[in-house]
């Protein structure tokens, strides 16, 4: 149960494209798969059954075959009824060694070259018994013997009689020629009887070469590892044809039929049909694994192709999952990116399903929220715009510049010089924080006004602080950004001379380094730490947030560089404690702005 | 992340499909295989090959055949062997009903019954394409196989009447001196008394000599002892018209032939005189020389051969020669033709082989070979084959022998006398050459 769940629910959590394949891979595979093996199994079934059908009439074939045969056998073993001084020889009666007369011979000689020139080439031998002891054997590659003797022990004999003169067929056993050759044979016998007494009079036993038969047999092939045989009645072997396979003898066998046999392990597909001639059994014995071997290059072919197709088609199925996944994929990452905040994202509309509808939808979202938050910042600035107006409507600037121009008149009248400095510098230092409101001034207009804030230091402190100015000349046209020095030189006042005893040096440098303008402020105050350092300059670097705030002077002045000219512009530190500050003011130069 | 598994996916399958293919034709690899193997060769040129051995040669022959069978891809030679007695009846008739064997084996003597009317092949042109030597050839059996100096088959062997002995018997009854030969005087006496020797010292179902009843045997002793006298061994007149059989030389032979039956120095009906010497039944044989490769296998037989004994005036012993020809057909391709006359050429060639069965080979330089040296008792009476007797070239010399096989088993039978026997002959002959 648990884990049903567990495979509903990982199935559930599978990526889509995933999903698609592995759902597309099913519907593919398990139906062809399915009607491939049922389409082989029935194919299979089938043609066993046609081979077994096929083999039953190749033994049929064969055994009418090796009947017809037999029959001629059959009727050559008649043949002594026509020769009346044949069965007159058979049933004189003999001692033991007596001899033939020379027309017995003769008569015999003369019968059996009839019987040989008549039958077939492959007799081999022929052998006459009288009941009463007469014998002539012609064996093979012998000359007729007339001292044969009938043991009452001979099997074919038992065979034979009481058969009511029909023939017997004897297995393929030996003989052996007077040279000590050794022959194998088979023999037709046939039990000779009087007509005129009914009684039996002897025997004929036609041996015949088992080759004949053999070739017969060899006439058929019932494929590769096949085993062709014939047995008598009793289930003994009469012949095999050669170069056959030797499975173990089936038991059983009756009329005709095909049957399976399981031998050794091994399916045998074994047909068999006997014969009324012979009293035998054709058995033909094939391994089915050896039929089959057809069928399993269908197997193998439809493995085959079914295997490309499901190859391709999986391959096809994948594709199109990932294709069709992909614009979602896009979709995923791109909401991503709003998440972190990038606004500037657009997912193109190829197609209008419902991916497309869907990116279109988060198109119109996205601009939407950009919209909104244009709008946010644009309140922003407005609301602290309205609140500098506030602030510089309730100061009035004129009316401090006139009050100054004032102060500054009475004081020259009163010939009192400080308060004339100091009045007019505070005048213009006023104006110029005041009223300026430009984006960009000049580097020239930067110093003029820390000249003139440094000027009213200078009187505060009572000249303690030697305020040296070093500027390439070439970098007074050069524009800046408006109030940026200042609030460094008041921090280096504020931080450097404010907490020290006796007199501050403030150095004030501009120059040039690698096409970017270095405003150097330095002072000889107490310094900083490494760790006040570290921890300033860390601060220095965080600083990404648009709309912060910090009171430090230092840091505006850094933010307002930043976002004026970009992350690579700013302030940089150095300092030593008890031995000052350096604060160096890196910007780009450009000349052209006021040039 | 996303694309690289898509592009994993695809490898992947790409993987299952080579993998699943290559697998398959892994397995179709075999099947592929048993096809090459199969491969269809050009049939061999099968030739039906006639045989008449049934003195034991056969086995030899049966081996020979094998033995070219597989040393020659593209000839099947396929035998087929048939009792003597039956041979040339079924060859007779298979020539004139159209179904002569390929190659046959016709002995020397009954040759000229089918030279007559072209029912075997003139191989003198033959010959000359298969690149045959007649030189090769002993010049007796080439005069045997040659008519009007055309040669009409390849010899094969001599084969002729020799004595066989039983050495054990022979040494009971003290006729068998230290070299293991029989001690045997000239002369119808010398003989006669040659085997009373041994009569008296083995048992009594032990023949003296062991010749059958009926059949030939009786008549080759005949012809050889017939040609052993001076002036005798005559067939036919000059012109041959008329038999010139019954005259005292032949007499004198074939009554010295019924005085070893009549004395039971041969007993009375033998069957199989063969099986009954080789059965240890009998002392003395004579039979033609196939019968060495037979009783050389039985151990229990301590047995010698000399050449028939000179009786008369000068040795000489009844001869036949196997020879292989080419029966006539209607239409013989001639690549078949071809094939045979390869086959002729390799048993010729195979000699000591067929010596093995106790022949005397018919290329005469197959018996300076090793092969033919090594073997046992042929050198015994290889010397014989200088002094042959073969029948007369005759047409009806086949059919003249049948009348005289049948006169001679009467006399044997005790039905009539020599004289009566060769008169009968005679008449019988003579009758049919008048035809």
């Amino acid at each position: 149960m648990t884990r049903q769940r567990s495979v509903k629910q990982w199935f559930k959590n599978l990526a889509l494209a995933r999903k698609l394949i592995l759902v597309n891979v099913l519907l593919i595979v398990v139906p062809l798969g399915v009607i491939g093996a049922w389409s082989f199994s029935i194919f299979a079934s089938k043609m066993e059954e046609q081979v077994g059908k096929y083999q039953l009439q190749m033994l049929k074939q064969v055994t009418l075959n090796i009947d017809t045969y037999m029959n001629e056998l059959n009727r050559l073993s008649l043949m002594p009824y026509q020769y009346q001084e044949i069965l007159d020889f058979l049933a004189t009666s003999r001692k033991p060694g007596e001899a033939l007369s020379l027309q017995e011979i003769d008569d015999l000689n003369n019968f059996v070259s009839k019987v040989f020139l008549n039958g077939r080439v492959d007799i081999m031998g022929i052998s006459l018994f009288g009941e009463h002891g007469a014998s002539y054997v012609v064996l093979p590659e012998s000359q007729y013997m007339t001292t044969y003797q009938l043991g009452g022990n001979t099997e074919w004999l038992e065979k034979a009689k009481g058969r009511f003169g029909q023939p017997t067929f004897i297995t393929t056993h030996e003989v052996k020629s007077t040279s000590g050759t050794v022959y194998q044979v088979f023999s037709i016998a046939r039990e000779l009887r009087s007509f005129d007494s009914g009684e039996t009079l002897g025997y004929i036993v036609i041996d015949i070469d088992p080759a004949a038969v053999r070739k017969l047999l060899s006439q058929v092939s019932l494929g590769s590892k096949e085993s062709l045989y014939m047995t008598d009645s009793a289930g003994d072997l009469v012949l095999r044809k050669e170069k056959t396979a030797i499975y173990p003898v089936i038991e059983g066998l009756s009329e005709e039929g095909v049957s399976h046999h399981k031998v050794d392990g091994k399916s045998l597909l074994v047909a068999h049909v006997g014969s009324e001639v012979t009293g035998w059994t054709t058995v033909g014995v094939v391994p089915v694994s050896e039929l089959m071997k057809d069928s399993l290059v269908v197997r193998n072919s439809i493995i085959l192709i079914g295997g490309i197709c499901i190859g391709l088609a999986v391959l096809l199925s994948v594709f199109i999952a990932f294709r069709i996944t992909s614009p979602l994929r896009m979709l995923r990452s791109l909401m991503r990116k709003v998440e972190r905040g990038d606004l500037k994202v657009s997912f193109p509309v190829q197609q209008w399903d419902e991916v497309g509808q869907l990116g279109n939808a988060f198109n119109m979202m996205v601009s939407h929220l950009s919209e909104l938050g244009y709008r946010l910042y644009e309140t922003e600035i407005r609301e602290k715009d309205a609140e500098i107006a506030a602030l510089q409507s309730k100061i009035n600037p004129h009316f401090l510049y006139n009050t100054l121009g004032s102060i500054s008149m009475y004081a020259e009248v009163e010939g009192n010089r400080e308060v004339v400095t100091m009045t007019n510098n505070l005048s213009r230092l006023l104006r110029y924080s005041l009223s300026g409101r430009k984006e960009i001034v000049t580097l020239r207009d930067e110093l003029d006004h820390v000249q003139g804030y440094m000027t009213i230091q200078k009187m505060r402190y009572d000249d303690r602080i030697d305020f040296r100015l070093e500027v390439d000349e070439s970098l007074y046209s050069c524009p800046v950004i408006p109030l940026m020095i200042q609030p460094i030189v008041e921090n280096a006042i504020n931080h450097g001379l404010d907490k020290g005893i006796g007199e501050g040096r403030i150095q004030l440098s501009c120059y040039q380094e690698q096409g970017m303008l270095m405003v150097v402020i330095e002072d000889d105050g107490i310094g900083m730490t490494s760790e006040q350092l570290g921890h300033m300059r860390e601060r220095l670097d965080k600083i990404h947030d648009l709309g912060g705030t910090s009171g430090n002077g230092l840091m505006n002045v850094h933010r307002r560089i930043r976002l004026h000219y970009g992350e690579q512009y700013g302030l940089q530190l150095e300092s030593m404690p008890f031995q000052g500050l350096k604060v160096i003011l890196v910007m780009p130069i450009a000349y052209s702005m006021t040039a | 992340m996303r694309g690289l598994s898509f592009r994993s996916f695809l490898t992947s399958g790409l993987i299952i499909i080579i993998g699943a293919s290559l697998a398959l034709t892994g397995c179709s690899q075999p099947n592929n295989r048993e096809e090459v193997s199969a491969e269809p060769k050009a049939p061999a040129v099968q030739l039906n090959y006639w045989t008449p051995f049934s003195g034991g040669d056969n086995l030899f022959m049966t081996e020979m055949v094998d033995q070219f069978n597989q040393e020659h891809e593209d000839i099947q030679v396929v035998q087929m062997n048939s009792r003597l007695d039956d041979y040339y009846s079924r060859l007779r008739t298979a020539i004139l009903s159209g179904n002569a064997p390929d190659v046959a084996v016709i002995h020397a003597s009954s040759l000229p019954q089918f030279v007559q009317n072209g029912y075997i092949e003139d191989l003198s042109g033959p010959a000359k394409d298969a690149g045959l030597d007649w030189n090769v050839y002993n010049k007796a059996g080439m005069k045997a196989v040659s008519f009007q100096g055309k040669p009409y088959a390849v010899p094969m062997d001599t084969h002729m009447l020799v004595m066989y002995y039983n050495k054990t018997f022979l040494e009971q009854a003290g006729v068998l001196n230290a070299q293991g030969k029989p001690v045997l005087q000239g002369g119808e006496a010398g003989f006669t008394h040659f085997l009373q020797q041994i009569k008296q010292a083995v048992p009594g179902d032990v023949a003296p000599l062991a010749q059958p009843s009926t059949r030939i045997d009786a008549v080759w002793l005949w012809w050889s002892l017939y040609n052993q006298i001076q002036g005798g061994g005559k067939f036919y007149n000059a012109d041959g018209t008329q038999t010139a059989l019954n005259n005292p030389a032949a007499l004198k032979a074939l009554n010295y032939v019924e005085g070893l039956y009549k004395a039971r120095l041969i007993p009375p009906n033998i069957p199989d005189a063969f099986k009954l010497f080789n059965e240890g039944k009998a002392a003395v044989l004579i039979t033609g020389v196939w019968a060495t490769g037979a009783l050389e296998k039985n151990d229990a037989l301590s047995f010698g051969v000399v050449p028939l004994p000179t009786i008369y005036d000068k040795p000489a012993a009844w001869a036949d020669s196997h020879t292989l020809a080419i029966p006539s057909q209607h239409d013989m391709p001639k690549e078949k033709r071809d094939a045979a006359m390869i086959f002729m050429k390799w048993l010729g060639e195979h000699g000591a082989k067929w010596a093995e069965a106790g022949h005397i080979p018919s290329v005469s330089a197959v018996m300076d070979t090793e092969a033919f040296k090594s073997l046992d008792y042929r050198s015994d009476y290889a010397a014989a084959a200088n002094s042959v007797a073969f029948w007369p070239k005759h047409t009806k010399q086949h059919s003249f022998v049948e009348d005289i096989i049948r006169q001679f088993e009467r006399m044997i039978y005790g039905q009539q006398t020599p004289e009566q026997a060769l008169q009968a002959t005679e008449k019988q002959i003579n009758l049919d050459l008048s035809k």
